[in-house]
């Protein structure tokens, strides 16, 4: 007997959790933030720009990447690096 | 209670089957409320089978015989502890416990998700959908276990050689290990489909894969210690295919791991890295398929079942699945930057991946063996030791260096000379070291040395990178710190260097004699003095039955002192077995190895005595791996600000 | 980009599928030339020379493998019928050995005997059923 109720208890469950997000209304249940998202992407990409960039500046002291090896890498980096930065500000402009 | 464990499989099946068919539908149809819940069924798949899990756990705990699983697998005497090791302890069981991690990982990775990465989540759920639905299947219409019968008195009871502490870790996390890798397949399949390849799915996916990975890994040192002092050849691996059911994608995980670094930072070896993610995935399935089948020859007994027909069928079709996957992206995945050097970090990347892919098909090929020959040949044939111990060399020794010479080696294109400049000291240390080490004899074994230099060689290379940083940031701890995966890898590089010197330490400088001995005589080993004293006879009564067990104690004498026992343990139910000796010296990190082999009518025993060097790094390593992965795994101050930041949006 | 790397590929193209190569006829020749017959009692006869023979103690296990008469026990195929295949062992016993296990030898024929000195026994299987059940 307890088995049945249990398994009642657990088959509803299921069913009420797989039709939620139907009642509710779409904008309002785990809508995707959009501007957050977008946000935090970009976060993520300035912080590999960041991280890349880091990366090379601590090579270069310890002594693992030369002078001229790390004059030509440095640039793009700090391009990107840079263009990164920039879409989190526009994007808090927006 | 049976039936609610029927029930809530089935449920769990129901469900997984959603999120399956519609998942993909709203994937393709871009429904959001669908999507959102074919994501709420992977989620309560992981409830409804908590509830297997508990009527099964609950079921052998109480010692409930009507379930056949509980009477097969324990028995009334079985310690709470010991029963619910039985969950793992067969077919069914250690089935459910598959379908539980793996749900779990599915809810996991789907709830933290839940607003990000909406692109590859819509296709994730699907995807872990219909693994969770063959799982499910399987145990609603295969193997059940929840099959109830007229109660016997008693249960069978677990072998007890499997009731001790190593059961009850091992399984577990090795299946945190296997099933922790479709989580990275699942994303890289969810790339591939939506057609968004870039880097995000693995930035994504990367501490699941880490995790995984270290558990497999930790797993699989747990399971070689277990057999080293439990089964007592004095060996702690032997190739069986069971064991390399765990070691195939453990490798392909390795090379993973290491090859997304690259499309990180410049974009290449995509192609590579789906072709190792979906590797990985499926030698871990084949491995199940392997363990289960009865296929293949092992000292792992196993039926001969219908599960592996089932298994067989559902790795072929996930591997047409992720080769047509590969193949349609192709042109997606092509790399953007080409590689400019033979001789920079990303060529070495890909020299590692070449390799540990080729130890991996080898050691496949030699699983597979036995029923490609008997298939093809109409004759059975197996392949021994020297195969694997050759190939293991082969890849294995390059590996080793490419483990030091990576780090250090310039990104984009290198010249022989700087290279040459930058490895000086590691060269200098291993020349030394390599001289060092034939002056005092380890030339006995080519390999040995080899193995030996290499190792030096690595880890000056981890010294010099320490001492360069440390010198740069000022203090070894703030430089872990900053730079936790870079140093992080660091130290799971030492414990590899580790493990391959105790590997190489106790098997191609081990000393393995038998003598035989009277009580009262005496013999010398490489050092040691072992006495034969005398013989104890010790009967005794255990759940398996009446055992008398002849324990040969000896006493040690040059190297080690006091007294070491090994035994014979004869046992009316299950035969000899045998208890061997251990002496572990831990200055030297090696082992005095005694196996009681046999007592001859005349009152000597013959005794097999091993000396194995360094055989307890092997152990250690398996601890500072386990600490190095931590360390990858912990997120800095920054990933951690972020970390909380995609947790607060994923909350809403 | 373009031109320059077509030039390129090709010859990194060549050396992958050499190198490949050239391991496949190396695995292909070590494994068929360091392999051995895995056999079963029932299609024992015939082979000479080293073989791998899996199968199941039967009936009753007589002498010591420490003497020179040996261990003397029969082998019958562990699934289907089978003939019997008499085993003479010397050399270490193997945890578990007995009457039922399931056991792997290295060895040769000798006459319709089967000559071994290295055995494992499987561990008693986890995913099988319990030997008092009737599957």
């Amino acid at each position: 007997m307890t088995a049945l109720i249990l398994g009642a208890i657990v088959a509803v469950a299921a069913v009420v959790l797989v039709s939620l997000p139907f009642f509710a209304d779409s904008d309002v249940i785990d809508a995707p933030d959009e501007r957050a998202e977008r946000r935090l992407e970009l976060m993520d990409a300035r912080d590999r720009a960041l991280a890349a960039l880091k990366e090379l500046e601590f090579d270069h002291r310890t002594g693992k990447i030369d002078d001229v090896d790390y004059r030509r890498l440095v640039g793009p980096l700090r391009r990107a690096a840079a263009e990164a930065l920039q879409g989190i500000d526009q994007q808090a402009k927006e | 209670m049976a039936d609610l464990g029927r029930a809530a499989l089935v449920v769990s099946f129901g469900l997984a089957l959603y999120a399956a068919c519609a998942g993909t539908y709203a994937a393709l149809q871009k429904r959001n409320r669908l999507a959102d819940s074919a994501r709420n069924a992977l989620v309560a798949c992981f409830g409804s089978t908590i509830v297997a899990a508990i009527v099964l756990a609950l079921a052998l705990v109480h010692h409930d015989f009507s379930f056949v699983y509980v009477a097969n697998h324990t028995s009334r005497d079985l310690s709470t502890i010991y029963a619910l090791t039985a969950f793992w302890g067969g077919q069914e069981g250690s089935l459910l416990l598959w379908l539980l991690v793996l749900s779990g990982y599915g809810a996991l990775v789907v709830l933290l998700n839940r607003k990000l990465l909406r692109d590859l989540i819509v296709w994730v759920v699907p995807i872990m959908g219909t693994l969770a639905t063959f799982f499910s299947f399987i145990l609603v219409a295969v193997a059940s276990p929840f099959k109830t019968q007229v109660p016997p008195l008693d249960g069978a009871g677990l072998t007890p050689s499997l009731q001790n502490p190593y059961m009850v870790a091992h399984p577990p996390m090795l299946y945190l290990g296997y099933v922790g890798l479709s989580v990275p397949f699942a994303f890289a399949a969810a790339a591939m489909i939506s057609g968004h390849t870039d880097e995000r799915w693995i930035v994504a996916t990367r501490r699941w894969t880490l995790t995984a990975w270290m558990f497999l890994g930790f797993g699989q040192i747990l399971g070689a210690h277990w057999a080293y002092i439990e089964v007592g050849w004095g060996g702690y691996y032997g190739w069986d295919p069971v064991e390399n059911a765990a070691l195939m994608p453990w490798l392909a995980a390795t090379a993973f791991l290491h090859s997304v670094m690259v499309q990180e930072r410049k974009g290449m070896l995509r192609v590579w890295n789906m072709i190792l993610v979906a590797l990985s995935f499926e030698l871990a399935v084949f491995g199940d398929f392997l363990t289960r089948s009865g296929v293949v020859n092992s000292i792992h007994s196993f039926a001969q079942s219908p599960i592996g027909g089932w298994f067989l069928g559902f790795v072929v079709a996930t591997s047409l699945f992720s080769v047509a996957l590969i193949l349609w992206r192709l042109p997606l995945l092509r790399a953007r930057t080409k590689l400019e050097s033979a001789l920079s970090r990303e060529a070495t990347f890909l020299y590692n991946n070449l390799l540990f892919v080729a130890l991996c098909l080898t050691i496949l090929w030699g699983v597979l063996f036995p029923i490609l020959t008997s298939v093809f040949l109409g004759e059975s044939r197996t392949i021994g030791r020297p195969y694997y111990d050759f190939f293991l060399r082969i890849f294995g020794l390059p590996l080793l260096l490419l483990m030091g010479i990576g780090p250090l080696i310039a990104w984009r294109r290198s010249s022989a000379r700087a290279l040459l400049k930058t490895l000086r000291w590691p060269i200098l240390a291993a020349l030394i070291a390599g001289g060092g080490l034939i002056a005092a004899g380890a030339g006995s074994s080519h390999p040995g040395l080899i193995a030996y230099t290499f190792c030096v060689f690595v880890l000056t290379t981890i010294v010099v990178e320490l001492v360069r940083g440390t010198r740069a940031t000022g203090s070894l701890l703030q430089l872990v710190a900053r730079n936790r995966r870079r140093y992080g890898g660091y130290v799971v590089h030492a414990a590899v260097v580790l493990f391959a010197i105790g590997v190489a330490g106790s098997s191609a400088y081990q000393t393995n004699v038998e003598r035989t001995l009277k009580p009262g005589q005496s013999t010398r080993i490489d050092g040691y003095t072992v006495s034969y004293k005398q013989m104890q006879k010790i009967p005794s009564v255990s759940e398996s039955g009446r055992q008398v067990e002849d324990r040969a104690v000896l006493a040690l004498g040059g190297r080690a002192h006091g007294t070491l026992d090994t035994s014979l343990i004869n046992s009316s139910l299950l035969g000899p077995s045998h208890e061997v000796g251990i002496r572990t010296d831990y200055l030297r990190a090696q082992d005095l190895y005694v196996i009681l082999s046999q007592q001859n009518a005349d009152g000597s025993v013959i005794f097999q005595i091993l000396v194995k060097p360094l055989v307890n790094l092997i152990w250690l390593a398996g601890f500072i791996f386990l600490g190095g992965s931590l360390i990858t795994l912990w997120p800095d101050a920054r990933e951690q600000r972020r970390l909380v930041a995609r947790l607060a949006l994923a909350r809403g | 980009m373009g031109v320059t790397g077509r030039t390129r590929s090709p010859a990194r193209l060549v050396v992958a599928l050499a190198v490949a190569g050239v391991l496949a006829v190396f695995l292909i020749y070590t494994a068929v030339g360091g392999s051995e017959p895995l056999l079963q009692p029932s299609n024992l006869a015939g082979h000479n020379g080293n073989v791998s023979l899996t199968g199941k103690v039967v009936g009753k296990v007589k002498g010591d493998a420490g003497s020179t008469g040996g261990l003397r026990f029969t082998l019958h195929n562990i699934q289907g019928a089978s003939i019997l295949v008499p085993v003479v062992y010397r050399g270490a016993v193997p945890d578990l050995f007995k009457t039922g296990r399931e056991v792997n030898l290295n060895g040769h024929l000798n006459g319709s005997t089967f000559v071994s000195t290295s055995m494992t026994t499987k561990c008693p299987s986890k995913y099988t059923t319990a030997p008092n059940s009737t599957e």
